[in-house]
């Protein structure tokens, strides 16, 4: 007979005694980041002008190159040493005896254990999701300061070049400080969850690709104060723009290597977890949905992310180093960039919804107490969408002079990829058929989901059609596109989701009012703020400008209004989340009544998640079928083993 | 999953609703500008050949979303769940199989269009586009190599543009046309264009350049090809002479407008400093104004006027040749000291 | 450690795809009138990585049956080999005549060869980690990952410089 043991070995009672005195300049944490990183940027300084005395280049103090490589990348390589970041391999490396029952680093005891590395996965999803909330704020008044600029005709309070800043480093900060790491912390909390594990492969890995995210943002809100003004070539960067922009695109350039660096360790990480650590039963058709989003996601970004790495290193250089990988009078080719770099960035957009599509799956099938209708060609859909994701990237560049040959084929892909994307719209619908609706705050983000992600989808069938694409290019009509598949997509599942495992990350229960009083500002607002872009677009309004024709002034007055309504909703939103956290009922273990494993522990789950390792028995998705169980765990396994006699 | 009569008929009635109001929608607004070119005249129709479609798509969606949520929710203290339906294959290969059908017929019908735009028929006019930061400029090789900063076509007659920049990406764009496309550094872009309707048009630069990105903006006049002729040939003449006239020709016709501001050439640009003041700025830097004005003109920012950014004047004025180079400084000197 | 290789893979990808741009759809003659490159120093070079594949093998091999002697031996004459590589490199970069900022031939050569040369930098420093826990008395027939993951990285980086030595100077 098997008995029900707990793990070993987690000496939750063990923890280690803060250091005294000194010690607490010399132990892994903000005092010895401190002085460590302003001890490596001096390092770099130094590298820089010991290299270019070397070399008898002038002038020595070549300010471009110090930024990058004592600010911009010894600096934060301090920080991260500064806070312990990397401690555990250092020692490794030096030799020193490992502990691998060392815990010390592990679960959250007071609000400073988020403020540290910590290995836990389930602190570092409450950590990624506090962050990009930060920069979410940051991104979204540089909007209103776009659409504040935008209400009149004429310039009202900036200048050209610091409109251009505006706009940029809203979508910098929106796309790669807000949408994607905020996928990778829910995540980060509930794949482990799902899938019965203690945590993930590689925990340590797993606070470090944490830490390289602020990092990164505030790269991107730092370069506010670099001369010249902050990035201003469009989030797109293209060359030869930004090999001719000032300092400010070096923080864009550098930026982006922290964030893709953090994107492809998380990504990594969530392979190896979801290929290797899944619980005894649990076969690849047995994983909820969510699962096989972040799997299908993850190797998008590990594939897919090098090349925008290499296409800002090539504008680097190119600036710094004066190569020419973009100069054509020396043998360079300008849209080369394009290519490389949205080689990467159309995978990025599907990096961006597809674990949006695992989370409306989850709530989809949990509100209407149903089975996911035709759960394996959901799972099916998702890797065509990963594999055909790959050969669109060109229909970015329908205009840009690249060889015409292309288009046609590129054309095709793009229409193509909507055939999986339709499919699993017709499947959620399928899904609601005859079930039991219940509309709360978490099911209404997902039915709007679906309602506004069918529009942007919709208007990039359109953008997929050459002919038309040629008219609408880098109008107004793209930017609604833009809005309604990452706003009215993206953000709407990342409402839908922080709704819906709020309980179980915090144990209490967010306030249904103000949560439903939020969606429907929101909606509304959303609505009226973007889809007049499709108008305005069609008619011949370009993108990134600070003005315009007169016969727009009217529709971008509207617009800007709509918009304001838009930002002030999301104080709704915080307010509700905050309070909760801190005032709302308990919440118990699983209010929604879900089958999924994450729901089976207690809120918030225990430290190491499971009291032991549940055994799968069945698929996710049994509603309606009495008895049906996911998995069986604490204790019901052995009980029902000898019941049948085992 | 059976669909009883009554379910079909309201599901019928919500889609047609929700496309009723999406094709009021698609109706009224007016969504596109004037139709200008034979190349918009077939972009138009694909634009509706799609709009039917979506319409049609998302009517159903709609309608499927409105039903559900009218008949099938739950009472609030309702524990129970829905019957578990796994999925239907028919219904599977079905909502692959019409999508798929569908793309395929739009991607034929745009690589028709596609075709039909491009080609640029037996004998059209050519026409050399440049662009540069921040302005737009135009030459007519087959009429002598007559230089404009408004592009004058005829109309009915295809033309083909063969653009190119001088520094970073740009991009031509008249909505009327619908015809858009970049216009690259080491490279030549084509774009073809056959006007079907005299007017006056927008040029907009379509791609983001820099600073002066909004107002790089010019006109494109159709007109007859009568009319068309008799402006080539007085372009011509306007752009051959020297002296102060000739010099004025030079200033407009290189874009010096687009930035700056002179009141003789009726330019308020103010993205460079005012060239109304040329003589103070020049006093500023303890320089004879012509020097300066030399030195400006063909090394720009030797003299960094406060409060106005570097890198941005184009570098290209010292190729001038030397006739329109004294003209245009002869121009400035003369505008500037309060001259009409 | 494999997915992190594809990712790399993918890195020089996106820097292979700039030299297709430059060499196959601009038609840059290659190298260009005037320039030329070092094939035979750097052939001579190939080798010597290639058989710092060998030894590295022959270090996991040597651990994996217990042999002590000649996984340390193994592991030692791989860094030397890898460190050689390197240093003629670096000689080679300073002799070669041209500069990074010359032309598009001169920019994908020295960003191609130094991603790589990078590559053979972090694959050293994890060879000199494992080498020093080898010397110390770490590893063992049972447990030898720490000479396994350097080993599959050292064979990227060997592998990867052979497309690269066939793409720019040989093709």
């Amino acid at each position: 007979m098997t008995e029900v043991t707990h793990a070993t070995g987690h000496h939750e009672a063990e923890h280690a005694a803060p250091p005294q005195g000194w010690h607490r300049w010399t132990a892994g944490g903000w005092l010895r980041a401190l002085w460590m990183a302003p001890l490596f940027a001096g390092i770099g300084l130094g590298i820089v002008l010991f290299f270019r005395w070397l070399g008898h280049w002038h002038p020595l103090f070549e300010w471009n190159t110090i930024v990058v490589v004592a600010f911009l990348t010894a600096l934060p390589l301090g920080f991260l040493a500064g806070i312990g970041a990397f401690d555990y391999w250092v020692r490794y490396a030096l030799g020193a005896p490992t502990q691998p029952e060392d815990h010390s680093g592990h679960g959250a005891r007071s609000w400073k254990d988020y403020f540290r590395v910590n290995t836990d996965h389930k602190v570092i999803g409450i950590q990624y999701l506090s962050t990009v909330f930060v920069f979410f704020i940051v991104g979204g008044l540089l909007a209103m300061l776009v659409r504040g600029e935008l209400a009149r005709p004429g310039l009202q309070y900036t200048d050209a070049q610091g409109f251009n800043g505006l706009f940029t480093l809203h979508a910098t900060l929106m796309i790669f400080l807000f949408i994607i790491p905020a996928f990778a912390g829910i995540a980060n909390y509930v794949v482990p969850l799902m899938l019965g594990a203690p945590d993930m492969a590689f925990p340590r890995l797993n606070a470090l690709s944490f830490w390289l995210l602020p990092i990164a943002g505030l790269i991107l809100v730092g370069s506010f104060f670099a001369p010249g003004g902050p990035p201003a070539a469009g989030w797109t960067g293209y060359a030869s723009l930004s090999t001719h922009q000032p300092m400010g695109t070096l923080f864009f350039n550098m930026a982006v290597q922290w964030a893709g660096a953090s994107s492809i360790m998380t990504a990594l990480n969530f392979l190896v977890t979801i290929i290797t650590m899944r619980a005894p039963g649990m076969t690849f058709w047995r994983m909820p949905l969510l699962v096989w989003a972040n799997f299908t996601t993850s190797l998008l970004v590990v594939i897919a992310t090098p090349f925008i790495a290499g296409s800002q290193f090539f504008v680097m250089f190119d600036r710094i180093l004066h190569t020419h990988f973009f100069d054509p009078h020396h043998g360079g080719n300008v849209i080369a960039y394009q290519h490389i770099f949205w080689f990467y960035s159309h995978p990025a957009v599907y990096i961006m919804i597809l674990p949006g599509f695992g989370i409306i799956s989850e709530v989809i099938s949990v509100f209407a107490r149903k089975p996911i209708f035709g759960y394996r060609l959901m799972a099916l859909s998702l890797l065509a969408i990963l594999v055909l994701g790959f050969s669109v990237w060109a229909h970015h560049m329908f205009v840009s002079g690249m060889a015409s040959y292309l288009r046609v084929p590129m054309m095709i892909t793009t229409l193509l990829i909507a055939v999986p994307t339709g499919v699993k719209v017709f499947n959620w619908l399928a899904t609601l058929w005859e079930g039991r609706i219940h509309l709360q705050t978490p099911m209404l983000w997902a039915l709007g989901f679906i309602s506004t992600f069918v529009i942007g989808g919709l208007s990039g069938v359109y953008l997929g059609a050459v002919p038309i694409d040629i008219h609408m290019s880098d109008t107004y009509f793209i930017v609604a596109h833009i809005h309604y598949v990452l706003f009215g997509g993206a953000f709407f599942t990342i409402m839908a989701g922080i709704y819906f495992w709020f309980p179980k990350m915090t144990g209490r229960m967010y306030n249904e009012t103000l949560g439903k009083w939020h969606f429907w500002l929101t909606f509304v607002a959303f609505n009226l703020t973007f889809f007049p872009m499709h108008l305005i677009g069609t008619q011949g309004m370009p993108r990134r400008v600070a003005d315009y024709a007169p016969k727009f002034a009217d529709w971008n007055f509207f617009i800007s209004v709509c918009s304001f309504a838009l930002g002030a909703s999301v104080i709704i939103f915080f307010y509700n989340i905050i309070h909760s956290w801190r005032y709302g009922p308990l919440a118990g273990d699983n209010p929604w009544r879900s089958l999924t494993l994450e729901w089976q522990v207690t809120s918030p789950p225990p430290v190491f998640n499971f009291d032991e390792i549940p055994q799968v028995v069945g698929n996710p998705y049994e509603y309606g079928v009495p008895g049906a169980r996911h998995a069986l765990l604490n204790g019901a396994r052995t009980h029902e083993l000898e019941e049948v006699g085992h | 999953m059976r669909v009883s009569r009554g379910a079909a008929i309201q599901l019928v009635l919500l889609a047609l609703v929700a496309g009723g109001i999406t094709t009021a929608v698609a109706l009224f607004p007016r969504w596109l500008p004037l139709e200008a070119s034979k190349q918009a005249h077939r972009i138009d129709f694909v634009i509706w050949y799609v709009t039917i479609i979506c319409i049609v798509i998302y009517a159903i969606v709609v309608g499927l979303l409105s039903y559900s949520v009218l008949h099938f929710r739950a009472a609030p203290d309702d524990e129970s769940d829905g019957p578990p339906t796994h999925g239907s294959t028919r219904l599977e290969f079905a909502w692959t199989a019409i999508p798929f059908l569908i793309v395929t017929s739009i991607a034929i019908v745009c690589a028709i269009v596609l075709a039909r735009n491009d080609s640029a028929g037996a004998t059209p006019l050519h026409v050399d586009v440049t662009a540069q930061q921040f302005a737009w400029s135009f030459k007519y090789p087959e009429s002598n190599s007559v230089t404009s900063t408004t592009l004058r076509l005829p109309v009915g007659r295809t033309t083909v543009l063969d653009m190119t920049s001088l520094d970073v990406i740009h991009a031509f764009f008249v909505p009327e046309f619908r015809q858009n496309e970049d216009v690259v550094p080491g490279t030549t872009t084509h774009l073809v264009v056959t006007p079907t309707r005299i007017g006056t048009y927008p040029l907009i630069c379509n791609e983001l350049c820099g600073l002066g990105h909004t107002t790089m903006r010019s006109t494109v006049v159709v007109m007859s090809q009568a009319d068309f002729d008799t402006w080539v040939k007085s372009q011509g003449k306007a752009t051959a002479t020297g002296g102060a006239t000739g010099g004025k020709a030079v200033f407009v016709n290189n874009g010096c407008i687009a930035c700056h501001t002179l009141k003789a050439a009726g330019a308020t640009g103010k993205i460079g400093p005012d060239l109304d003041n040329l003589p103070s700025y020049a006093a500023h830097f303890h320089q004879p104004l012509d020097v300066f004005i030399r030195t400006q003109v063909t090394h720009p920012d030797t003299f960094h006027q406060p409060g106005f950014p570097t890198g941005v004047m184009p570098h290209t004025f010292a190729a001038l040749p030397k006739a329109q180079l004294d003209a245009l400084i002869q121009f400035l000197i003369a505008s500037s000291k309060g001259g009409k | 450690m494999l997915l992190f290789i594809a990712s790399e893979v993918m890195l020089f990808g996106s820097f292979f795809t700039a030299y297709f741009f430059v060499r196959v759809v601009n038609g840059y003659s290659w190298p260009p009138p005037g320039f030329e490159l070092p094939k035979y120093v750097a052939g001579i070079n190939t080798a010597i990585l290639v058989t710092s594949s060998f030894t590295v093998h022959w270090a996991l091999q040597s651990i994996r049956r217990g042999n002590r002697r000649g996984m340390q031996a193994g592991l030692v004459l791989t860094f030397l080999m890898g460190l050689t590589f390197l240093l003629t490199q670096m000689i080679e970069y300073a002799r070669v005549g041209f500069a990074p900022h010359d032309n598009a031939f001169t920019t994908i050569f020295f960003c191609l060869t130094g991603l790589h040369g990078a590559h053979v930098f972090v694959g050293l420093t994890i060879l000199a980690f494992a080498t020093t826990r080898a010397f110390r008395g770490h590893f063992s027939a049972e447990h030898h990952y720490g000479v396994e993951i350097p080993g599959i990285y050292w064979h990227f980086v060997d592998v990867m410089w052979i497309v690269v030595y066939a793409t720019v100077y040989l093709l």
